[in-house]
């Protein structure tokens, strides 16, 4: 057995390395950015495609928006909220029937070929509006777009379509792909959608399925001195307990999007190395709504709907699920959007007696067992949290002596039954506010949607008010009228009631205290990263 | 009553018998110490144990009464654990006397379909029945009795094969009783004991794999049970790791207590035999 020994020297050693250690912090705040450097993040999807011109959702994003860049971003202090990337002016005429974009010089495809506004022009006309999920709806009257020279682009539209909603729409909406990669074969079937070509900060080098997807730096990016890092590395880790674990480990330096579930985060914060970010997600609020199948009679009457309304008490959604980390919610524009919110909209406080009064009003009373009548509840399962929400809200119904059994499936089942077979009565959904109400929440109460529209007015909802209003607004110009109509439309939907907005809510990021440039902009977990650094 | 002395003497099967009583208690009185719905909301969220004596042992992420769900929980895994097993016990041992006393091609047909059956793996079928059919009780009790039955009908088939060739199963043939007649009355009752002794296994081995299934969210959404309470406690491991701790110690000693007052009961069966 050997002797524990202590030696002078080796104390002294210790000592210094444990000085050393307290200095670590300090150096990690220092502001000027240090190059080189990899960056591991946690990912707890793998998507298949990852052409995010195709598919615009974050999932998407958060691994390609570092590869294939938008026209514009979204920013904290720019003009309109926007930054410029590809493009770097943009110009909406007067009657609504074009938009000109003047597009940045010198950038190059990560294949070495310019980048040009005939990229502009297929990516528009060729994928975000026949094939891009939410293009479908904002670029549906693109009839053409005219390229005088290599650094223009002027977007023709059949209808006049207000210039707000297309600025609203670029952050998420406008990744140019390249044209000379895309323009052989089928888009859909491009090999390009599973390792895309981009004019991006970052390469994308390799993926592995189950382990790791990997981009490299891109050394003739635009950006002067940009990026930072030399690498990036999403580690796939599904288990949502386990990126809290990898981070004190060190195994990770990032976690995004909620990794780390928020009833860690009290204890996680307190671990030296390790800072909880709430910023940078503010462009990407999710709202807890609950879809309501109008073709049930019982759910047809708005005062059933009042009702559940009434039984919900959003405040403990808040506290409860979401830890704090959420707001309470009014109606169908999160209170955090700059541009269209209104408070002034008919509320539901939580209130127990009225829900049964309005109950009993309806014509639903108890029967002898308690109950009125039954419901089949389904809760969306791609967040704990509407998984909790789904099982709270049965105990709130259950107060009001609506009997709401819960149906779980994955979340292929759940769009199915939901969006296509309507086999539901209640369900929880997480829809996402984009900036603009056109974007992908007027969609959620409008009529005439085709069955088996994900995360559309799936319920049989059918108001015409609503919907001459929603028509109204997508045609009106004039920015501050168009505002005014959402504020309309905020109220219509507060007190229809077609759907039920409880909560909205954002994500947090858990990170090494050494990487740097984080959460500087509103969608800071989607964007380039390429002023992002590791310092340290 | 020398079976049930001899029963109580050994010690594993008076602890198996006393876990299992408490348990049996725990879910009979799960309604009258905790009437009304378990999942109601009852306090503030994650309140650790034995800090409200209202709620003994916390409260979870919604702030449940992690006491009152944990014996309405008793309620389902004995509930799923007894059904699977009589289903499986069931259907085994009317499938192996079928095979035992038809022989040849019914035998050959049976027992292929049994060999097919014992090399999927019993939880992945139950998984896969599940998935497709959705989840409620009885169909997670007919997932996990599908695959459970094999053993059983092994078992009675043999014991059917050498029950086949006695005396008195020659007499009944000559009597002119039903072949079918013979079989079920006849040479079934006296080919259970073996076939019974599984069953302690069966059980505990049913309560795991309900847990199991409840765990990875293929249980019934509707129910309190111990697997859904563990795998929910799950997410706050970290921060409130009794939630898990709870329901998974109550999983343990069940299982345990199953398994050993089955011993228990072979043992005692067993000595009476060899002293006979």
């Amino acid at each position: 057995m050997s002797e524990l020994t202590i030696s002078r020297r080796g104390l002294l050693a210790g000592s210094a390395l444990l000085l050393a250690s307290t200095a670590l912090p300090t150096i990690g705040f220092a502001q000027t950015p240090k190059k080189g450097g990899r960056l591991i993040v946690a990912a707890d999807s793998e998507p298949r495609n990852l052409n995010p011109a195709i598919v615009a959702s974050n999932g998407v994003f958060f691994i390609s928006s570092k590869v294939v860049e938008t026209l514009a971003e979204a920013s904290f202090d720019g003009k309109d909220g926007l930054e410029p990337r590809l493009a770097l002016s943009w110009e909406g005429a007067a009657d609504g029937l074009s938009v000109t974009f003047k597009l940045r010089d010198g950038v190059k495809w990560h294949d070495g070929k310019p980048f040009t506004s005939a990229d502009v022009a297929f990516s528009a006309l060729q994928v975000w509006k026949p094939l891009q999920n939410l293009g479908r709806t904002v670029f549906n009257d693109l009839t053409a777009v005219d390229t005088p020279n290599e650094l223009t682009a002027i977007f023709k539209f059949a209808k006049p379509t207000p210039f707000q909603l297309i600025r609203n729409a670029l952050p998420a909406l406008s990744s140019v792909v390249p044209k000379h990669v895309y323009e052989v074969g089928k888009i859909e079937e491009n090999p390009a959608n599973n390792a895309p070509v981009g004019t991006g900060p970052f390469k994308f080098a390799e993926y592995k399925a189950g382990q790791y997807y990997r981009l490299t730096k891109n050394d003739a990016y635009w950006g002067k001195d940009e990026p930072y890092l030399d690498e990036i590395i999403y580690q796939v880790l599904p288990d949502r307990t386990s990126a809290a674990a990898a981070l004190e480990a060190e195994e990770i330096q990032l976690a995004a999007f909620s990794a780390v579930p928020l009833a860690d985060l009290e204890r996680i914060s307190k671990v030296p190395g390790l800072k909880v970010i709430t910023k940078g997600y503010e462009g990407l609020t999710y709202q807890l709504v609950v879809e309501i199948n109008h073709r049930r009679k019982e759910l047809a009457d708005l005062k059933v709907r009042q009702a559940i309304a009434h039984a919900i008490d959003k405040d403990f959604v808040v506290k409860t699920i979401f830890l704090g980390y959420a707001a309470t919610a009014t109606g169908p524009v999160p209170k955090n959007d700059p541009q269209f919110y209104t408070a002034d909209v008919p509320t539901y406080p939580f209130d127990v007696a009225k829900a049964n009064a309005l109950l009993d009003e309806a014509g639903y009373k108890r029967a002898d067992d308690g109950k009125r009548f039954a419901l089949k509840l389904l809760p969306a399962p791609y967040f704990n949290e509407t998984k909790q929400f789904g099982d709270y809200l049965r105990q709130a119904l259950a107060a009001i002596g609506i009997d709401a059994e819960i149906v779980n499936n994955d979340s292929a089942a759940h769009i199915k039954a939901v969006y296509t077979d309507h086999a539901f009565d209640l369900a929880v959904g997480p829809p996402v506010f984009r900036g603009d109400p056109a974007i992908s929440t007027t969609i959620l109460v409008q009529s005439g949607i085709p069955d088996g529209v994900p995360f559309s007015n799936q319920g049989g909802y059918r108001n015409a008010d609503l919907d001459a209003l929603i028509a109204k607004a997508s045609e009106t110009l004039d920015t501050a009228a168009r505002t005014e109509l959402y504020k309309e439309f905020q109220k219509k939907v507060a007190a229809d009631l077609p759907l039920i907005n409880v909560a909205e809510w954002s994500f947090i990021s858990v990170a090494r205290d050494t990487v740097g440039n984080i959460a500087d902009n509103p969608r800071w977990a989607v964007s380039n990263w390429a002023d992002t650094y590791l310092a340290g | 009553m020398n079976r049930l002395r001899r029963f109580f003497c050994t010690p594993e099967a008076v602890a198996g018998a006393a876990i299992l009583a408490s348990l049996i208690a725990m879910a009979l009185a799960a309604p009258l110490i905790f009437p009304g719905d378990p999942q109601a909301i009852a306090g503030p969220a994650l309140l650790p144990p034995f800090h409200d004596w209202s709620l003994p042992l916390g409260t979870d992420r919604l702030g449940r009464d992690v006491l009152a769900e944990l014996f309405h929980g008793a309620r389902t895994s004995l509930a799923v654990g007894l059904a699977a097993a009589a289903a499986a016990l069931l259907i085994g041992a009317i499938v192996g006397t079928l095979a035992g006393f038809a022989g040849g091609l019914i035998d050959e047909v049976l027992m292929r379909v049994t060999d097919a059956f014992q090399t999927v793996p019993s939880f992945l079928l139950a998984l896969a029945f599940v998935s497709i059919v959705g989840p409620s009780l009885g169909v997670v009790v007919a997932a996990i009795a599908l695959g459970a039955w094999t053993g059983p009908a092994r078992v009675a088939r043999a014991e059917v094969l050498s029950i086949r060739e006695r005396d008195y199963v020659a007499g009944a043939r000559v009597i002119g009783m039903y072949p079918l007649e013979i079989a079920f009355r006849e040479v079934l009752p006296n080919a259970l004991p073996p076939v019974l002794a599984l069953s302690s296994v069966i059980v505990a081995a049913a309560i795991l794999t309900e847990a199991a299934l409840s765990f990875l969210g293929l249980g019934d959404p509707n129910r309190v049970t111990w697997g859904g309470m563990i795998a929910e406690g799950r997410t706050v491991l970290r921060t409130a790791p009794f939630l898990s701790i709870v329901p998974g110690v109550a999983l343990v000693l069940t299982v345990l207590g199953v398994y050993l007052a089955g011993e228990g009961v072979v043992e005692s069966t067993a000595v009476r035999r060899s002293l006979s």
